[in-house]
């Protein structure tokens, strides 16, 4: 009796020689475990990002010298018609490919959820193929189609008797041909976004407005396009972002850091990078930096605000 | 599995902290005799390399061959900044004002004892490469002697000269290399040359004897008339429908080259090793002609030390002896490179050497004298940033629908917003 009253040996248990170490220990253990990504962390990212703000404010010759100019540099940016016009390109370049992105991927989305598709894994595998091509790749096969005197889709305009068309050296040419690029890459990439939020709304409800008489527009519109509300505000945003910093399809496409002659495809990320790197002026390609930091800030907090909106609807 | 997750990432951090590690130099042993080399890519570096290493078996050298010349020299900046740098290096001269301009960064060529083999070179080819207070900072490799290359098939077939002499005749200047052009599109309807921002403009501002900054370093592209001259013929051959608007390098321009989408092309001493390599069908069906204007230099390049080099004396040991005359000369039968030592212009390896590929041309003789009579200028820090504006704006004029009668000026205050001034 006394023995199974007496309390478990204590050699099993390690000793508690000190209570306050071990928890002390006990507390400081899961910052330990999640130490390494705030590590790298800061190394790779917070101190290049504090670190950039910093070169900003200087004239900052990598093999020369290093001048404190304060904020001269923005003050250059803002009068500086290659900087705005890199702006105006950036947009123009993200309206154009995702606002017909977002809406190819939403006709897809709803098509591949049909109940009928047959080979369904297929298609909606096979939507992902873009988006797992490396972007040089792309743009080698795009900067081809679309060339002036050897490409393919000039050579079709040609056998209808339309004149070839530089979309390289054109401003909406170059845009066109560079929003095609990012459509391709990405719409798949989205159509499974949705097609992963429609397969949540039960089926019941679309058979259900069948019964009632609902077609296929009426069931896509009033069905298909609210229940994806919130993934579609996220998948604007997301793209946007992405947008904003559009680099590879824009060099590879153009000639060089301008992206062409009169800089008609150069996107701000390019310009940072060939003020910062062709012109070695890392002071003034950190200020474009900032700009840019600044943008995608303030519409990750537009993000912000939508999402806590639409929980707030529910 | 929660276990493995933090290890994972401590394991990520380490090998990240060992790539970041610099190495120790590679080919630059301890030993003093072994160095690394930075040069440019398609260049036939490797066969002067193999040649001085054949002579030298107890020289090790580490090539790298870093990319196009602007690649190089934007490699050669970054490292400067990181500290990590390579024991010997090649710059373009376009690329080279702008290290002249922060000679802290190199070694002084004079401390290796550059004085005595200076009457070697050019003399205007040698000061290019000398800092504000004297110190020199590169040995010129080659120079850019300055030719046209043209199709003697497609010449005969539009009713043109094909002989070289003959065709020389036809363009004493760029109006009538422009006239000769408009007489070959009439004949075949076809582009006379690739473009007019290279193979007009980028030729003429190499003939001039004040370019974008005076004698006295002061910049004056805006209003120096020999620049505007250039600019104006080349907006004319842009405007004349004489070219094939397909910019130099690009994979069209490549294409256009086998097709014989242009007829003739400016082949500075450097680009015929590219037509040979872009276009190895062609082979004999091209020959060179004398540049209108008859001289012009465009181009060659600098061996330099940088200060941080782990075996200086082994770098200069392979200047002075694979840049000396002889090695120089060595050099061009190699590989067509144009030596920058003035005493083996006269020598018959120079100038008996026949290309094949452009119907046994004297390819020595023809750039060596369009050397001769050559006023040198002065080329500043922003000189490659001004070039590149002004090649833009006739590019557009001929490609992108840009007005001709603007193109001056938009030209000059892109280039005002891009130097700063």
């Amino acid at each position: 009796m006394t023995a199974t009253l007496t309390p478990a040996p204590s050699a099993e248990l390690p000793p508690p020689a000190s209570p306050r170490g071990r928890g002390l220990a006990e507390r400081l253990s899961p910052y330990a475990y999640v130490a390494p990504f705030f590590v790298l962390f800061g190394v790779f990212g917070l101190f290049p990002l504090a670190f950039t703000f910093y070169v900003a404010l200087f004239d900052w010759n990598p093999i020369g010298d290093q001048v404190f100019i304060g904020t001269d540099n923005f003050t250059r940016m803002f009068s500086d018609p290659r900087f705005w016009n890199a702006a105006g390109n950036t947009v123009s370049i993200w309206a154009l490919s995702t606002i017909p992105q977002l809406l190819l991927a939403l006709v897809l989305a709803h098509v591949l959820n049909h109940a009928r598709l047959r080979f369904a894994l297929f298609f909606r595998m096979s939507v992902l193929v873009p988006y797992i091509t490396s972007v040089a790749a792309t743009a080698v096969v795009f900067a081809q189609l679309f060339d002036r005197d050897y490409g393919l889709l000039n050579w079709l305009l040609g056998l209808v008797g339309i004149d070839p068309v530089d979309f390289v050296q054109s401003t909406w040419g170059s845009h066109v041909l560079i929003a095609t690029m990012v459509t391709w890459r990405w719409f798949g990439y989205t159509t499974l976004l949705y097609l992963a939020s429609l397969q949540s709304v039960p089926r019941a409800v679309f058979e259900a407005a069948a019964i009632d008489g609902a077609g296929p527009w009426q069931r896509f519109r009033h069905i298909t396009i609210p229940s994806l509300r919130p993934v579609i505000i996220f998948t604007v945003v997301t793209s946007t972002i992405g947008g904003l910093q559009i680099f590879t399809e824009p060099l590879l496409t153009g000639s060089g850091l301008t992206c062409g002659a009169v800089r008609q495809c150069q996107t701000l990320t390019l310009f940072l990078y060939e003020q910062g790197f062709g012109q070695f002026e890392f002071g003034y390609g950190s200020a474009i930096g900032v700009a840019l930091f600044v943008m995608v800030v303030a519409i990750a907090a537009i993000n912000f605000v939508l999402s806590t909106r639409i929980k707030a609807d529910r | 599995m929660k276990l493995r997750l933090p290890l994972l990432c401590t394991a990520t951090a380490l090998a990240l902290l060992t790539a970041c590690t610099p190495g120790t130099g590679g080919g630059g042993g301890g030993d003093g005799k072994s160095f690394e080399f930075w040069s440019f890519s398609a260049i036939n570096q490797k066969l002067t390399v193999d040649a001085y290493q054949a002579k030298h078996p107890d020289v090790q050298i580490k090539l790298t061959e870093v990319g196009s010349s602007t690649e190089t020299a934007q490699s050669l900046t970054t490292a400067l900044a990181g500290g990590k740098v390579p024991d010997l290096v090649l710059i373009q001269g376009d690329n080279l004002p702008q290290f002249v301009d922060q000679p802290q960064n190199f070694v002084d060529l004079r401390t290796l004892g550059a004085d005595d083999i200076k009457g070697d070179y050019l003399d205007w080819v040698w000061k290019q490469s000398v800092a504000k207070d004297g110190e020199v900072l590169g040995v010129p490799t080659d120079v850019g002697g300055m030719a046209v290359a043209y199709r003697t098939d497609l010449f005969a077939a539009a009713g043109l000269p094909t002989d070289r002499e003959a065709v020389s005749a036809l363009w004493p200047t760029w109006d009538a290399f422009i006239e000769t052009g408009k007489r070959y599109k009439q004949a075949t309807g076809k582009a006379f040359t690739d473009n007019a921002a290279t193979s007009v403009f980028y030729q003429a501002v190499n003939q001039v004897s004040e370019k974008y900054y005076s004698a006295d370093r002061k910049l004056v592209y805006s209003t120096n008339p020999q620049v505007k001259a250039a600019f104006d013929l080349g907006i004319k051959a842009a405007t004349s429908g004489i070219t094939a608007g397909q910019s130099s390098f690009e994979s069209a321009w490549s294409a256009g080259m086998g097709q014989g989408a242009y007829a003739a092309v400016s082949a500075p001493s450097w680009m015929l090793n590219s037509i040979r390599s872009t276009a190895p069908d062609t082979k004999g069906k091209w020959d060179i002609a004398r540049i209108p204007g008859g001289s012009g230099n465009w181009g060659g390049s600098y061996l330099a030390i940088p200060k941080g080099a782990k075996n200086p004396q082994a770098a200069w040991n392979y200047i002075k002896e694979m840049q000396s005359p002889a090695g120089q000369l060595e050099h061009f039968t190699r590989v067509g490179a144009l030596p920058s030592t003035p005493s083996v212009y006269k020598d018959p390896k120079l100038t008996d050497g026949k290309d094949p590929f452009f119907t046994d041309a004297p390819t020595g003789k023809i750039y060596t004298d369009s050397l001769l009579g050559l006023k040198p200028f002065y080329i500043g820090p922003d000189s490659a940033a001004i070039g590149q504006e002004f090649l833009d704006a006739i590019t557009n004029v001929e490609q992108g629908g840009g007005n001709p009668a603007t193109a001056w000026d938009d030209a000059v205050s892109n280039i005002k917003t891009a130097i700063g001034e």
